[in-house]
This record gives structure tokens, sequence and C-alpha cells, in this order.
């Protein structure tokens, strides 16, 4: 009888302890994480590079997200946001020789620091020089879309701070802006010729800046 | 050329250090044992077998200290062979070549040492018998039991099956890192550079002739063999030649099919020059040196000079290009670069001095 009680005490323990942590990542389970870079809407204002750096203890001299400027041959000036792509098919995943970079199921390319060995294979493998090695920690560094911001049911960073609503970050296969604009504007992505299914979609992006 | 590049690289663009150009120079142990397992399953070349396995496994056996010393978390390094990336699965597709050559490398050495004990086996038993103390012990667990000339030629079958083995393992290495850096980088340089594994491998003969010639002039300055020096000057010419015409066939397909990898690559194009011309030397010296043979340390010379160049201009000069293609960065090479550069080397000359120690350099007649 004391035994019995003692059980059920103990699994209602574990049920306290892992419920949320199952709440947060069933919420997210068949989830695909993406988001769009309104060109039109950035206006330079750095303000997502501060917040990224601030949020993610950026080391100075490497960057999680940048912001290119860029003139036109007609004086137009354009801003364009850049950072991890988070593809689909990521071509810095498999150059890992110890699987310390990886795809989660709702399509988040992340680094896990205890395997990374800091060989520098990702960071060369990586067509949009998204990914840098920390020189603090000695591993592979690059955008999460703030993993651990998500699983608290929060924004990245770096969306939260843009000022004009340049950048929208969602479930892609939902009902959101998002989906939404992907689904029914011409929506461009980077250097579409790697063939890595980038997941960051960009609206009014010229051609000319498609580097 | 524009001055276009990610942030990111600005940050760190040599970020393979020059110890892999080291690394590189290493991998032509590889060729020395694809040498010595073609030489002795064609019965050619034996005299030049022992020491051309014993170089071979010196260089070979200290590969992986190169990159070691480019790891910016070297203590979790084993997890390259405890945790190896080489099945696909959710997480983690596709096999990660770094992981795969780390396997292949250890299946390698273990065959080529194997390869080697019983090549000598018979020899270390009879030395067991001339020499007391741990010696003797050495000696006797390096005999691998073969204490007779019947048991020889039995470990002598085993050797040449071993030998056939080791051939495709070898061969990957000989191509390796130029696999790595055409299949699994975005470097537009690498990627453009369609002949680097043929190059590569081709360019690691040369070194691995020119190592064992400048080996054995020092070694036997006053009597160099004809028998010996000819066929690996026939070899060292072949591949002089062959990475000369490569290099320029590579230049040629840049220019005529791809005009735009030939801007990107504008930066590495100057020493592709100096290359060729060093390894058209090294061919007509090797021409000069079937006459007179002392002439090998002149080959030898200029052919390292050829490769070393080579090597850096495709792992340095190349990296410093920018992923953008439209940018080139200054090489900054901070700390005791050459000192690490130079120390995998050095630990490679250790392992075979140590290994001529216990091993003869040369056989007079099989089985000797």
């Amino acid at each position: 009888m004391e035994d019995t009680s003692r059980r059920e005490f103990l699994k209602g323990v574990a049920t306290l302890l892992v419920a949320p942590t199952l709440t947060a990542a069933s919420s997210r389970t068949g989830k695909r994480y993406a988001m769009l870079m309104d060109v039109d809407k950035c206006f330079g204002c750095m303000a997502c590079v501060v917040a990224c750096a601030a949020e993610n203890n950026v080391p100075l001299g490497s960057f999680r997200t940048w912001i290119e400027h860029v003139v036109k041959p007609d004086g137009t000036h354009i801003f364009v946001p850049k950072q991890c792509n988070h593809c689909d098919d990521p071509p810095c995943v498999p150059p890992c020789p110890t699987g310390a970079t990886y795809r989660t199921p709702d399509g988040l390319v992340l680094v896990n620091d205890e395997l990374c060995i800091g060989c520098g294979a990702c960071v060369k493998s990586c067509p949009y020089g998204a990914r840098y090695i920390n020189p603090v920690k000695g591993v592979a560094d690059k955008c999460t879309f703030c993993d651990h911001r998500l699983r608290e049911g929060l924004l990245p960073a770096c969306v939260e701070a843009c000022p004009s609503g340049a950048r929208i970050f969602g479930p892609l296969h939902e009902e959101n802006e998002l989906s939404a604009t992907v689904n029914s504007r011409p929506v461009q992505v980077l250097k579409p010729q790697t063939g890595a299914e980038p997941q960051i979609y960009y609206l009014s992006l010229p051609d000319e800046v498609n580097r | 050329m524009l001055d276009y590049y990610y942030p990111n690289e600005a940050a760190e663009p040599l970020l393979w250090h020059p110890v892999l150009f080291a690394y590189t120079l290493l991998v032509s142990g590889a060729d020395l044992l694809i040498l010595s397992a073609l030489a002795y399953l064609s019965g050619s070349l034996r005299k030049a077998i022992p020491l051309m396995t014993m170089l071979g496994i010196g260089f070979f056996s200290v590969l992986l200290a190169g990159p070691l010393a480019d790891l910016r978390s070297p203590q979790r390094s084993h997890l390259i062979f405890t945790n190896p990336q080489l099945f696909p699965t959710t997480t983690n597709p596709g096999t990660s070549l770094i992981a795969f050559q780390s396997i292949v490398w250890l299946v390698a050495l273990i065959l080529s040492i194997t390869f080697a004990l019983l090549t000598f086996s018979y020899y270390s038993h009879q030395a067991s018998l001339t020499v007391t103390g741990l010696r003797r012990s050495i000696y006797r667990v390096f005999s691998l039991g073969v204490t007779t000339r019947v048991r020889y030629e039995r470990a002598e079958k085993a050797a040449k099956g071993v030998a056939v083995l080791m051939l495709p393992f070898l061969t990957l290495w000989g191509i390796y890192p130029a696999s790595l850096f055409v299949a699994q980088t975005w470097n537009p340089v690498w990627r453009g550079w369609t002949l680097l594994p043929v190059t590569y491998f081709a360019d690691a003969f040369v070194v691995a002739t020119a190592l064992f010639m400048l080996a054995y002039f020092f070694w036997r300055y006053r009597s160099l063999e004809t028998d010996v020096v000819i066929p690996i000057l026939k070899i060292h010419a072949a591949g002089s030649l062959s990475v000369a015409a490569l290099t320029a066939l590579q230049m040629a397909v840049w220019w005529f099919w791809s005009p735009s990898t030939a801007e990107t690559a504008a930066p590495v194009i100057p020493l592709m020059y100096v290359v060729i011309g060093l390894l058209l030397l090294s061919f007509f010296l090797s021409l000069l040196a079937m006459r007179h043979m002392t002439m090998i340390l002149a080959v030898s010379l200029v052919a390292m000079a050829g490769t070393f160049t080579n090597k850096w201009n495709l792992i340095v000069n190349a990296q410093l290009v920018s992923k953008t293609g439209l940018a080139f960065f200054e090489a900054e090479l901070g700390g005791l670069w050459l000192l690490e550069t130079a120390a995998p080397i050095a630990l490679g000359v250790a392992v075979f001095i140590l290994l001529s120690i216990l091993f003869p350099l040369e056989v007079r007649e099989s089985g000797n």
C-alpha cells in the first residue's frame, strides 16, 4: 500500500516536471518555421542586429544576422537583412563529422555545442556566410531562430525588435501573415541555384542584390 | 574585382589555418604506401620497399595531427571516431566526408602496419636471435611467429592479400582533402576546380617520390643504385608532368568554358603558372638525373618547391577568396603558424627515424 502511494507520488512529480516540456515540444510538432523579409520595409536601422547580439551574446566581429546596404545604379538605397536560411536541404549538415549540426523536425538548423569540435567544415559549407566559429566557446555558431524564445512562446529577438515590421516569422503551413504572403505574392530566396531550399523568403528583392 | 563579402568571412578569412598545408603534405604518406604495395605485388622495386614503407607509415600515422591543431575544441576530437556522422538520419541527413575519411585512415593504418609486420616478420625473427633485453622482446612480437622460411612464404602470401586490401583505402586518402574541397564546401574556387581530386592524387605521388629521393640521397649518398633510382625517377617524372598538365588544363577549362570562374579564380592563377614552371623543371631534371644520379637531390628540392607552392595556392590563397566570389582577403598569419605547420611533419620524420632504427631500410634479397 505504502509502495503504491510512493509510486503514484513519484509519477505525479514526474508528470509535473515533464509536462511543460512535452506541451512546448508537442505545440511545435509538425510545424515548419520560416521567415519573410520585406526589403521595401527595411531601412537599415540595425535594431535586429543589435537585438540579436544582445539576446544571443554574439561576439564582436561576428554576426548571426546582418544587413547589407546596396546602392543600385539608379541611386536607390536597398537594405537586405540576412541570416541563416534554415534550409530544407542544409549544405552545412552533412559535412559535420560528429553530427553536431542537425535539423529539428520543425525545420530549425541548430548546433549541439557538446558535440561540436570546432573543425569549421559547416562554416565552409554554408553558401550564405551565415556561420562563424565562436571564439569564446570554440564551436560553430549561427542563428537559431531564437529557439530558446520559441520554447517560451516568444518571437525571435530580431522580429520583435524590428520597428517597421520588415521581418515576419511563423509556421509556414498554418494560417498566418507569413504563409498568406508567401502563398499569395511573388517571393524570392537567396541563391536558389545552391539547391539548399532556403526558408528565409524575401519580398521585393532585386535580382542584382541576390548574392 | 568588386569588394563584396559576407561579414562573418571578414572575422576569420583563413579558417583552415596553414596547418592544413602540413596535413596535405602528410597525405603523401598514403601514396608512398600505395607505391610500396604496388611494388610488392608486381615484384619490382623490391629494394626500395622497406624505405617506402617506413617513410609512408611515418607520415601516414601522424596524418591527423595536422587538423588536430586546427580544431577549436580539440578536447572533443575523439568524437570523430566515437560519434561519426556516417549514416543519414532525419535530423542528420548525409554523410560527413571528414568522418568517413577518419575511419578510412584508421583501417588503412592498421592494414599498412600489418603489411609492414608481415613483410618484416622473418627479418624480425632473425633480429630477435642477435639482440637481447627489450629489443629481443620487441622483435619477437614483430616476428608474428614466422620463424622459418616456409612460414615466411605463407606470410608473403598474406602480405600480398593485405597489399591488395590497402590500395582502395589509401587511394581515398590520396585524393583527400581535394574531394572535401570540391564536394562539401561553397568556396567558389574549390568548387570550380573540377580537376582538383585527380591533380591532388598525382601531386601526392610527386611529393611521395620527392621525399623518397631526399631520404635515399642522404642515406645512400655514396652508392646510389640504378635499379632503385631509375624507376622512382620515372614515376616522379610522370607525376610532375601530370600535375603540370592538369594544372594547365584546369586553367584552359576556366578560360574557354567558364569565364566567370576564371574571373573568380584570378587570385590563384599567378601561382598556378609558378607551379607549372617548377614541375616542368622537375620533370626535365628527372630526365637528366637518369644519367647523373646525384641530381636526384635537385629533382627532389625543385619538386618540393613546386608542390609546396601548389598546396599554398589551393589551400591558403583559394580559401581567401570570398564565397561571394567578389572579394579577396589578405592572409593574416598570426602566432606560431610556422611552428604549427612544421610540427606534424617533424613528428612524421621522428616516427620514420624510430622505425628505421628498428627495421632495415633495404632488402638484399627476398626474405632477408
